[in-house]
């Protein structure tokens, strides 16, 4: 049988090769482009050669922003030190502060959302508006979040919330409602009151889910960090690629890239073993 | 069997490509300085010069960066922008670029504007919205150090704010009380109450020059279509200018024309055309260029690129990216010259030789 | 067992007039339930049901698919509200699902987010402690002791101690039917709703849970009202059967077709399931699932 077919399933030696394939391709079609165009132009900054990369990734890591004040004791700083003052990790905490704020102030949308497909009142009052704002562009309003809460972390944040918010409540809302009926009533049945059935019974069985939703928002999430770090900004990972722009500074650029999805891995790795450490018995992964 | 016949088709249509008139393209973006390139190309002057040299020359409109990631990526054979990209961009990513034209210098164009009275001397600990490592930085660092406060230009905390949201985001939020940026959005913010210009480009008079650049190897071309391509550019420019500068009602329509390429009224060019100090004939642009200031000038420039890193990260000198003069003199290592000042298309265009 | 004429239509006239007797659980007055489909016409489910549980009856309510048994369950159990009439429990109106009323459905019986003995401690453990008291250190030493009770519960229902720390996926049916009634036999309701609970078991599951929830009522004398479609079940199982039918067109609402007591004696048995098959319309009233 063809390969092509549904039916037929490669080894396990054959599946590892076949799913590092497309890497080794880009990566050797990138390298071999660099090489190229270095050739033609030694000082060609689109495509870096490996040496190019290596020396913008030691230059974003360990010096620091050329427009920044230089630490009083920047000679004596040890490699740890020089690191924590460079550039790299300096727009890391920036931007991952700025994350973590938008990503907490998803969990009040998670409550809204609940309260929302139990309570009748709660959610006839909330639903419609929230489904209209849903559909508003929130990069399309920047003039009115300006001048609502200016320009600086407090926008940014606030960029992240009415962008990534109103998902979360109306999937929250659907999730809850996805709650089968019984369950409601049996805890009822069982002597709860509307608060125990709202957290004790609906909560902790839609939980994963939850979570799962907030993972797979993580993205917009980011993009609207991003948004907001490269429309005014005085530091942060999606600054320092939009001012980087400027003079097609790639050999710095592309480690930025490689480091933010790297790091947004990461996020989504630890969210799904969270996942399944709190909630064994969730089966659908 | 297939490769053969590929071989030979690739050869049949390349051969009459070489009796095709040789095709050029200038790319251009909005700008006072720059709009001409849209009423060159509408009423036919642009063509006019082509078909005098035997060549098409292509006038295309970009987005300012775009534009410049263009010239460097060798789509397009020339480009306007100002001499801080000139050099930052091409030059420092190592195309060697010409200066063929050099068209005006920002007289006003660029200001620093502060609300609240705040100058220079109170900047220091305070933000500053602007489009960094542009011609804005540069007017904010100048002005620094023209009001003696060089060494604390470091302790202004830059805000890097995108042009299409500087001027939203100044008049909206009254906690930032100074920004630079250009016309127009100097004239929107202006509009607000309480805000000052405290300085501006007519106080560094010849440092922003607005240019208009041809890739030094497309110069060079062994059958001279190059040398035609300025000639024919030149040639263009400055009938254009001359119908700009001339004393009549004429002149109005041009500019009427002229501002069309912006969606502006005419009214507005004019305004933005008084900040700007364009050198309408040659003989003027010559003597900008072959001035000791100049050289002056474009070093103050290039040492802001410098220590910015705009001329290339791993650079480690300023004569990394030398820059020759039309007096033939080199700033910078000889083996490195990238940016040139050529004036002899401008001096052909004075002695009415094209 | 039951007191008062039946008739064959079912009305029981001397509950009627007379005060509510101190065994009277359960009344439904009058009961219309219907509702509006979308193109604008009403729907009729209940079309005037009157009747009447006692403390410790097992009241086997049977029908034909469709019939409203498990709309008449749930106007008991207080999560479906009717049309007009009145629903009684305790002498006072039913509101709200409330703890004197146990529930046990067909599916989605057990709290899938916590293991077997969690599943039955809940209820104890809610009643005590509101969500702000759930942390003090009072509440772990009450659960240990509610465990103990649950563990009992659990060996009782003929479940191991082994089971207490699965999870409900982790257990067949039966098994987790099983829990079901513990967790709800824990609160001590006043009566046990059981709506078709039996109904997606395999059929020899199904006689093991028969036995076991006959066993139970005997021995906590617990009120139930068991629905169901089976007849065989319906009439082995209950005390008293209930049966509703649609008294004309599809489109028309259940009434009361028979309300029976449940004779001791088996030679009965087949006389009683051909009546209530001859009730509840044509022979497709299912015997098997």
């Amino acid at each position: 049988m063809s390969v092509l077919s549904i039916s037929v399933r490669p080894s396990r030696i054959t599946g590892w090769v076949l799913s590092w394939f497309l890497f080794a391709a880009g990566i050797s079609l990138y390298f071999y482009t660099a090489q190229r165009r270095h050739k033609e132009n030694p000082d060609d900054r689109v495509v870096p050669t490996l040496a190019q990369l290596g020396a913008g990734i030691y230059q974003a890591a360990m010096n620091p922003d050329a427009d920044e004040e230089p630490a009083a004791d920047a000679a004596s700083q040890s490699a740890l030190d020089r690191f924590r003052n460079g550039m790299l990790w300096k727009d890391t905490v920036a931007s991952a502060r700025r994350f973590i704020y938008g990503l907490a102030l998803l969990f009040p949308a998670v409550l809204l959302g609940l309260h929302m497909g139990l309570f009748p009142y709660f959610g006839t009052f909330f639903l419609r508006f929230i489904l209209f704002f849903d559909k508003i562009i929130a990069l399309s309003v920047l003039p009115i979040l300006f001048i609502a809460f200016g320009i600086d972390e407090l926008s940014k944040v606030m960029l992240i919330v009415i962008g990534v918010t109103p998902t979360i409540i109306l999937d929250t809302f659907n999730l809850t409602r996805s709650v089968p009926p019984e369950q409601i009533v049996k805890g009822f049945t069982l002597g709860a009151r509307d608060f125990d059935v709202a957290y004790r019974v609906v909560l902790k069985q839609i939980w994963p889910r939850v979570l799962n939703s907030i993972r797979l928002n993580l993205k917009p999430l980011m993009l609207f960090l991003f948004a907001g770090e490269m429309i005014a900004s005085t530091d942060g990972l999606a600054y320092r690629i939009a001012l980087l722009r400027r003079h097609m500074g790639m050999n710095i650029i592309i480690p930025y890239v490689l480091w933010v999805a790297l790091l947004l891995f990461l996020v989504d790795l630890t969210m799904r073993l969270l996942n399944k450490r709190l909630h064994p018995w969730f089966r659908e992964a | 069997m297939r490769l053969r016949s590929a071989l030979l088709f690739s050869l049949l249509v390349t051969l009459p490509l070489g009796a095709q008139k040789p095709a050029f393209t200038v790319g251009w973006s909005v700008y006072v300085g720059w709009n001409p390139y849209y009423y060159m190309a509408k009423s036919g002057i642009m063509k006019k010069w082509a078909d005098k040299y035997g060549i098409t020359i292509k006038v295309q409109r970009f987005d300012y960066a775009p534009s410049l990631e263009a010239f460097v990526a060798k789509n397009i054979e020339a480009c306007a922008m100002t001499n801080m990209e000139a050099l930052d961009m091409p030059a420092a990513a190592g195309i060697d670029t010409t200066a063929i034209i050099v068209g005006d210098y920002s007289n006003g164009n660029d200001a620093v504007l502060t609300r609240n009275g705040v100058t220079f001397k109170n900047l220091p600990g305070k933000k500053l919205l602007l489009v960094e490592k542009t011609v804005s930085q540069y007017l904010f660092e100048r002005g620094m150090a023209m009001n003696g406060m060089e060494s604390q230009i470091k302790r202004v905390q830059l805000v890097n704010t995108s042009d299409s949201d500087i001027a939203a985001a100044f008049i909206a939020d009254t906690s930032h009380e100074a920004v630079v940026t250009w016309k127009p959005l100097v004239s929107q913010i202006l509009k607000t109450p309480g805000v000052t210009n405290i300085f501006n480009s007519s106080q560094i008079p010849g440092e922003i020059l607005d240019l208009t650049v041809v890739r030094t190897d497309v110069l060079n071309r062994p059958d001279g279509s190059g040398q035609k391509f300025a000639k024919a550019l030149a040639g263009a420019w400055y009938e254009t200018m001359q119908l700009m500068s001339a004393k009549g009602s004429g002149t109005d329509k041009v500019l009427a024309a002229i501002a069309e390429g912006s969606q502006d009224s005419l009214q507005s060019y004019k305004e933005q055309l008084s900040t700007t100090h364009m050198l309408f004939t040659p003989q003027a642009a010559l003597q900008l260029v072959t001035s000791p200031e100049m050289k002056q000038k474009m070093t103050l420039v290039k040492t802001f690129c410098f220590n910015h890193g705009l001329l290339g990260e791993g650079t480690k000198s300023m004569d990394e990216v030398a820059i020759r003069y039309p007096d033939g003199a080199v700033e910078g290592k000889p083996d490195r010259i990238r940016l040139r000042f050529e004036k002899a298309y401008m001096q052909a265009a004075g002695e009415g030789k094209l | 067992m039951v007191p008062g004429s039946v008739t064959e239509t079912g009305a029981t006239q001397a509950a009627v007039h007379a005060e509510p007797a101190p065994d009277l659980l359960i009344r439904l007055e009058n009961i219309h339930v219907s509702y509006e489909l979308a193109d604008g016409s009403r729907k009729k489910v209940l079309d005037g049901i009157d009747l009447e549980i006692r403390r410790g009856e097992f009241v086997s309510v049977i029908g034909r698919t469709g019939c409203g048994k498990s709309t008449l369950l749930r106007l008991v159990l207080g999560s479906e509200q009717a049309t007009e009439g009145r629903v009684l429990a305790g002498g006072r109106e039913v509101a709200r699902p409330d703890r004197d009323r146990g529930y046990v459905p067909q599916k989605y019986s057990l709290f899938p987010d916590k293991t077997v003995i969690d599943n039955i401690t809940f209820g104890p453990e809610v009643e005590e402690f509101s969500l702000l008291t759930r942390f003090r250190p009072m509440f772990y030493r009450r659960r240990k002791e509610f465990r103990a009770e649950a563990m009992r519960q659990l060996r009782r229902m003929g479940l191991h101690e082994s089971d207490a720390t699965k999870y409900p996926d982790q257990l067949s049916g039966g098994m987790q039917q099983r829990v079901a009634i513990a967790q709800a036999l824990v609160m001590k309701p006043k009566i046990l709703l059981m709506d078709e609970a039996f109904s997606a078991l395999d059929p020899g599951t199904r006689a093991g849970m028969q036995k076991l929830i006959r066993q139970v009522w005997r021995e906590t004398q617990t009120t139930v009202l068991f629905v169901t479609h089976n007849i065989a079940e319906a009439i082995h199982l209950g005390t008293r059967i209930v049966v509703l039918a649609k008294d004309g067109a599809e489109s028309s609402g259940s009434k009361v077709a028979l309300d029976l007591p449940v004779p001791g004696v088996d030679e009965e048995l087949p006389k009683i399931a051909e009546r209530v098959e001859a009730a509840a319309g044509h022979s497709r009233l299912d015997e098997e699932e």
